[in-house]
């Protein structure tokens, strides 16, 4: 018995993390957006800061060599993509392809 | 004079078809600013200058430390400041005796803008023309005296004059290299009965990045750059009460090569001009050396 409840308690912990991470994911949606023009990393900053102002963005994750901004929206936020193609244009970056998730 | 010019096309064309990239060090009227944002950027300059044929054998050393604060007003638009902190001290003879005569303070402050006209992005790859133009400013002292008399005003921290300037920069980037040219002139104008000679300039630079040699997938390494730069400079006679100096002005030809490490938030970077061609005018100084070394970072 003792032994059991050893075991729930290690596979309550074990679980815990990933239900937090399923919970993120369902509060956030995913957005790809191709970024052309970007190719330092110097000015990688201001699409950043730019995407980060736009009200339900989350965060932002930068890729240089896929020339990618993946955005985290908040759920239930409508950010549009002409939004999104506009901070990117304000970081003087051209947005192609938008993908959301 | 044109076998100046070819070498100087050359080198540009070598870089652009070699292959590589990060801004330039030796000019900065080519750096990508976005709206909103704001680039600090400071560099300690260091010039030795000698070859003095005349009795008096000067020398000279230069310590300059800009300040420049760049932001992004729109896309398209950024504007610059340049406030610079110099110490001037010159060696010479006078007589039996060797002196030294210096000046310290605050240089004269620039102004300018830069707006970018054409812009063409693709995956990874952009190219950018954009003109400048701006100011500079009499912030700096030129009446500083010492035991000696009124200092030469070569030695002064500022000019006193109001001097208008222009020019263009064209930038080409890729995720493995950046190159960009710039050129500009500058119109120097009169104060307290002297000017400097006009400043005509010829700028390239040549950006390979070096490390990490291969990009893996996901965020934004910091990039290591190689960097290969000329400044072709071309400078009028001194005036002097309407009279031209004929131991001024003439035309320099630097080689740069250079080392940045550039992150998303800073760059650091580091330089040495090596003069390569100098046909200064009659006893004008040569420049030995000059060492730039730098940061800049983004807010």
């Amino acid at each position: 018995m003792r032994t059991l409840r050893l075991l729930f308690i290690i596979g309550l912990l074990l679980t815990a993390p990933l239900t937090i991470v399923s919970a993120q994911d369902a509060a956030f949606q995913s957005v790809i957006i191709q970024v052309d023009g970007l190719s330092c990393p110097f000015c990688a900053y201001g699409l950043e800061k730019n995407l980060k102002k736009v009200a339900g963005v989350g965060s932002v994750d930068i890729d240089m060599k896929a020339g990618q901004a993946i955005v985290q929206i908040e759920q239930g936020v409508d950010v549009t993509d002409d939004t999104l193609r506009q901070a990117i244009k304000k970081a003087g970056f051209t947005a192609r392809n938008i993908t959301r998730k | 004079m044109y076998y100046v010019w070819t070498i100087v096309l050359a080198v540009g064309l070598i870089a652009a078809t070699g292959g590589v990239q990060a801004g330039p060090i030796t000019f900065n009227s080519a750096l990508p600013v976005s709206e909103g944002i704001g680039i600090l950027r400071s560099q300690v300059k260091l010039v030795r200058k000698s070859g003095d044929s005349t009795v008096q054998n000067r020398d000279l050393a230069v310590t300059t430390v800009p300040v420049v604060l760049a932001y992004g007003a729109s896309p398209k638009l950024a504007v610059f400041g340049v406030l610079p902190y110099v110490d001037k001290r010159m060696n010479l003879t006078t007589g039996a005796a060797r002196i030294q005569r210096e000046a310290q303070g605050l240089g004269d402050a620039l102004f300018f803008s830069r707006y970018t006209v054409y812009q063409i992005d693709r995956p990874g790859d952009t190219f950018r023309i954009a003109p400048f133009a701006g100011i500079k400013t009499p912030t700096g002292s030129h009446n500083e005296r010492d035991a000696s008399g009124e200092l030469p005003r070569i030695l002064q921290p500022g000019s006193g004059s109001w001097d208008p300037f222009a020019g263009v920069a064209i930038t080409r980037q890729t995720l493995d290299w950046e190159f960009d040219m710039a050129v500009k002139y500058r119109m120097n104008t009169e104060a307290s009965g002297f000017s400097f000679g006009d400043e005509a300039r010829a700028d390239a630079s040549f950006q390979y990045r070096v490390f990490p040699r291969t990009l893996g997938g996901g965020g934004v390494p910091a990039f290591v750059y190689a960097v290969l730069e000329s400044n072709l400079i071309w400078n009028g006679k001194n005036r002097a009460v309407g009279a031209a100096d004929f131991n001024s002005g003439g035309l320099t030809w630097n080689l740069v090569p250079g080392l940045q490490y550039v992150t998303s938030r800073f760059v650091l970077e580091t330089a040495v001009q090596i003069p390569a061609v100098q046909n200064l005018n009659g006893s004008a100084l040569e420049t030995d050396w000059t060492w730039a070394t730098g940061f800049r970072w983004n807010f």
